[in-house]
């Protein structure tokens, strides 16, 4: 217990004199007897007669000393500090991150995590309100501001962590974003192993976490080239100590590769292999971490993972040669501009040929702008530079374009969609809007060198993915939208078995978002199932090594995994029941004093 | 003759003198235990002996005895001179102490209430048995005082001076009751009424009594409130006859404790009585005045 005023309890020497008034006042009732002699002959009864018998018998007196010592020690503020919450309403924040399922607090961080939020929602006071929020890859309000009890618990017994990166910052933003009001609190527990944390007044964080011994697969993927199918395996040592990690992949059955990896602290090991077939392609570690999760991926190994694909051009080598090695299900080129044909393809090129409004489908136009869209050319633009572009775009994934070079390009003007690269003009734009899903190179293939560098297969094996509705390379957090053609619903099974009912929105399905690792199907009533596989949210999303919480903001220590659970200190004022004590007593005694007809009151 | 008539204005002596109670009363004799030496010839074998007609013994013939009391069998056959004894009958010397002092006053009725009421009773019953009735009231000294009555005749009298008397002063038995037997060496029986909290004890009064020769008949009369007061809180009692006060916290314990008090103050004065053979009823003001006559004092031996 502490005091805010101390010096106040120096009151409390007034008891002593409030007792002595009392013994003092002469309020005792006059009886006239016949004799007081039995009352004298009686020895114990002089014992009747002592102050310290009347102090005894009087609760007049306790409930006055109990009143003013309640007030006095209400002046000196005393406050308990103990596990608790503080303020009014709460913010409690989790963080969902793939590191949370670490092991290194039992049973994980995020069960450690959510335990403590739950013993927070349980000492919650009556009407104090409080919200939950989960740091995703994108921030999740489980639970708006409310003292709904159960709700809350409810919420935090629903949330998982996801095999991701979750963004903690931004969930904090989404906290303050409540508004708990005047005093009120963020709590934050996370084991800060992605970069500093964001300072934020009334934020408190919750580091938890003690250990950084974690090998993962970071990266895990099928490569197609003009020599076939490969895969990639990249295996990270995040902890402080060099491993021997056994790893094995399998297609199916079958195991592909094994090797006994040496990964050195903070360093990686990748190895690239051929593979022969079409399926489900597996890689798992046989090596005990503190997070199981990452040690094993998922690929899958799709014989014609693209659609069709009709090439309008009027001659373009590279274009050509890339379609005789992009597994596509179909190929074909014309120099003829006939809409009324596309339809039987999934995906028309069109490079540098004017087509007017186009039809419904999908199309990756190099070097034009078709009428229609929420885009238009306003002119030319001379030697633009690739100054920027979305790295995390399905279509730009694994895409460098820093050293490409562009003689001129068109100057795009974009009224919607959304610019994927630019320099001092958007220089690749996509739409997906009216039936019609479009990705614009804004520079044709021979003013630029591109087609030299080796992001050109890639990117033209993404756009074709995108346009095509495949799903290829997808990653846990991901927005994933499939083309819905016309299958008017379907079926999403994740990696646990969980299925979800879809229905198609402005021509796609979109999908929920994807929060565990692993092999998902996307079945159509009456279609081929679509399999695929969604890869740790982000390679340094295995990082498990704890931060600290910001300078400035408060904070928990780490502790052992054997600890007692630390939950937030919080100071408890105990003032105002003291001084409802105070008035109850008061009340009391005055109520027992007028009961008292001609008594001591 | 005829049966007293008491005044219309004592309503509580009228309760004396109901015919029918009065004649139960001159049924009834007060008890002595001991031979008495009376001044009148009257109903009680007296430790003198004369020409009464209770035979009591034998002695040799001296002369100038009279005559007529030889034996003259004992004669014939002893051929020896014998006259015979007789008891003379002489009147009971009853002294009735009432204690008037203020402590006397409490009770419903009032101890005194129930005192003059006794004493009446008893000197009723005297003057009915030609015994001599002397009533003497007492508090811190000897007060009024009525002297020998005798006869059924002097009842009102009797009635009158009890009507009288007041509760007023302080309690001092023993030099009350030195002032009022200092000369007196007859003996007799004498009835104390009296609550005894006498703050200067009732030892040296009862032994004062019992020095005079007298048969000491204690009839100790207490208030219900003396004997379970019914208080309760922080009070300050008050001593009607001194003033003092004592300051307590009466509770359910301080009861138990004046309880335990009083049960020993009885144990002693009991036991003190049994000792210098002095009789002793206890009764509460609220007893009636008939059932402690015809019962209670019958059966402690003071009347029969």
């Amino acid at each position: 217990m502490t005091f805010g005023a101390p010096a106040a309890l120096w009151g409390l020497l007034a008891l002593p004199l409030f007792v002595l008034l009392y013994l003092l006042r002469v309020r005792r009732r006059e009886q006239s007897v016949s004799s007081i002699l039995l009352w004298r002959r009686s020895a114990p009864s002089l014992a009747a007669s002592r102050p310290s018998r009347r102090i005894e018998r009087s609760l007049l007196l306790l409930l006055q000393l109990l009143a003013v010592a309640c007030l006095v020690v209400g002046l000196a503020r005393p406050a308990v500090i103990g596990r608790g919450v503080a303020g009014r309403d709460i913010v409690l924040v989790l963080d969902g991150s793939l590191s949370m399922q670490a092991r290194d607090v039992a049973p994980t961080r995020f069960d450690r995590a959510r335990a403590e939020a739950l013993e927070v929602v349980s000492r919650l006071a009556p009407g104090q309100r409080a919200a939950v929020v989960l740091a995703a890859p994108h921030p999740l309000l489980l639970a708006a501001l409310t003292d709904d009890r159960r709700a809350l618990a409810g919420a935090l017994r629903a949330a998982a962590p996801w095999d991701a990166q979750g963004d903690v910052a931004a969930a904090v933003t989404l906290g303050a974003a409540q508004q708990p009001g005047p005093g009120g609190q963020v709590l934050v527990w996370t084991d800060g192993a992605r970069g500093a944390l964001p300072s934020v007044a009334g934020v408190t964080y919750r580091i938890v976490g003690t250990s950084d011994d974690n090998v993962a697969i970071a990266e895990f993927r099928v490569l197609r080239d003009a020599d076939g199918v490969r895969a990639l395996v990249r295996v990270a040592n995040d902890g402080g100590a060099a491993r021997q990690v056994p790893l094995e992949v399998r297609l199916g059955d079958v195991v592909v590769y094994r090797r006994t990896v040496t990964v050195t602290p903070g360093d990686t090991w990748t190895a690239v292999f051929p593979v022969a077939g079409a399926g489900v392609l597996r890689a798992r570690l046989d090596v005990h971490d503190l997070l199981p999760a990452d040690d094993q991926a998922t690929a899958v190994i799709d014989p014609t993972p693209l659609p069709s694909v009709l090439l309008v051009s009027r001659g373009s080598p590279y274009l050509e040669g890339m379609l005789r090695v992009l597994p596509v299900a179909r190929a074909a080129e014309t120099a003829t501009v006939s809409p009324a044909t596309w339809s039987r393809f999934g995906i028309v090129i069109l490079d540098r040929v004017d087509v007017g409004t186009l039809p419904p489908g999908n199309y990756l136009a190099i070097g034009t702008v078709p009428s229609g869209l929420p885009v238009s050319a306003s002119g030319v633009v001379s030697h633009p530079t690739v100054a920027a572009w979305d790295r995390d775009d399905p279509v730009l994934r694994f895409v460098d374009l820093s050293s490409v070079r562009i003689d001129r390009a068109l100057a795009l003007a974009p009224e919607g969609g959304r610019v994927l690269a630019e320099g001092a003009v958007p220089l690749v734009w996509a739409y997906d809007g009216g039936g019609v899903r479009i990705v614009i190179l804004g520079f044709a293939l021979e003013d630029s060198d591109l087609p030299l560098h080796v992001a050109f297969p890639i990117l033209v094996q993404n756009s074709l993915a995108w346009l095509g509705g495949a799903i290829a390379d997808a990653r846990v957090g991901d927005d994933v939208e499939v083309p819905a053609g016309a299958a008017p619903a379907a079926t999403l099974t994740d990696p646990g078995g969980g299925r979800a009912a879809l229905r198609p929105v402005d021509g796609v399905f979109v999908l929920p978002p994807l929060v565990h690792a692993g092999l998902y199907r996307l079945s159509v009533p009456g279609g081929a199932d679509r399999v695929f596989a969604a890869q740790i949210g982000a390679p340094q999303a295995s990082v498990i090594r704890p931060g600290s919480a910001p300078a400035g903001t408060s904070a928990a220590p780490v502790q052992g995994p054997a600890g007692v659970p630390q939950t937030v200190l919080v100071r408890v004022p105990l003032w105002p029941g003291l001084v409802a004590a105070a008035v109850a007593a008061v009340l009391a005694e005055w109520a027992l004093a007028t009961r008292r007809s001609g008594g001591d009151a | 003759m005829s049966r007293p008539v008491p005044p219309e204005s004592d309503a509580q002596d009228a309760r004396l003198f109901d015919p029918a109670f009065l004649q139960r009363l001159e049924t009834l004799s007060l008890i002595s235990r001991r031979r008495v030496q009376g001044q009148l010839r009257g109903e009680r074998r007296s430790i003198v002996k004369g020409r009464g007609i209770e035979f009591d013994d034998y002695r040799p013939y001296e002369p100038g005895d009279d005559y007529r009391y030889i034996d003259w069998n004992i004669v014939s056959r002893l051929d020896r001179i014998f006259v015979k004894l007789f008891s003379e009958e002489e009147d009971l010397e009853v002294r009735l102490v009432v204690d008037t002092s203020a402590s006397m006053a409490a009770g419903t009725p009032s101890k005194l209430a129930l005192a003059k009421r006794v004493a009446a009773a008893i000197g009723y019953i005297g003057l009915s048995n030609l015994d001599r009735v002397t009533v003497t009231a007492v508090a811190s000294d000897r007060g009024p005082h009525l002297p020998r009555l005798r006869g059924r005749g002097r009842a009102f009298d009797l009635l009158r001076f009890l009507d009288r008397l007041t509760p007023s002063g302080e309690t001092n038995l023993g030099q009350a009751l030195t002032r009022d037997l200092g000369e007196q060496r007859r003996g007799g029986l004498l009835v104390l009424l009296s609550d005894l909290l006498d703050p200067h004890g009732y030892e040296h009064a009862l032994l004062q009594a019992r020095h005079h020769r007298f048969q000491t008949f204690v009839i100790h009369v207490l208030a219900d409130e003396e004997i379970a007061p019914q208080l309760s809180g922080e009070l300050r009692l008050v001593d009607v006859e001194t003033g003092r006060a004592i300051e307590l916290s009466v509770d359910a314990e301080a009861l138990r404790e004046y309880a335990a008090a009083r049960d020993a103050y009885f144990r002693d004065l009991e036991r003190f009585c049994f000792r210098h053979r002095i009789d002793y009823v206890r009764t509460a003001s609220s007893v009636p005045v008939d059932l402690l006559i015809l019962r209670y004092l019958r059966q402690g031996g003071l009347v029969r």
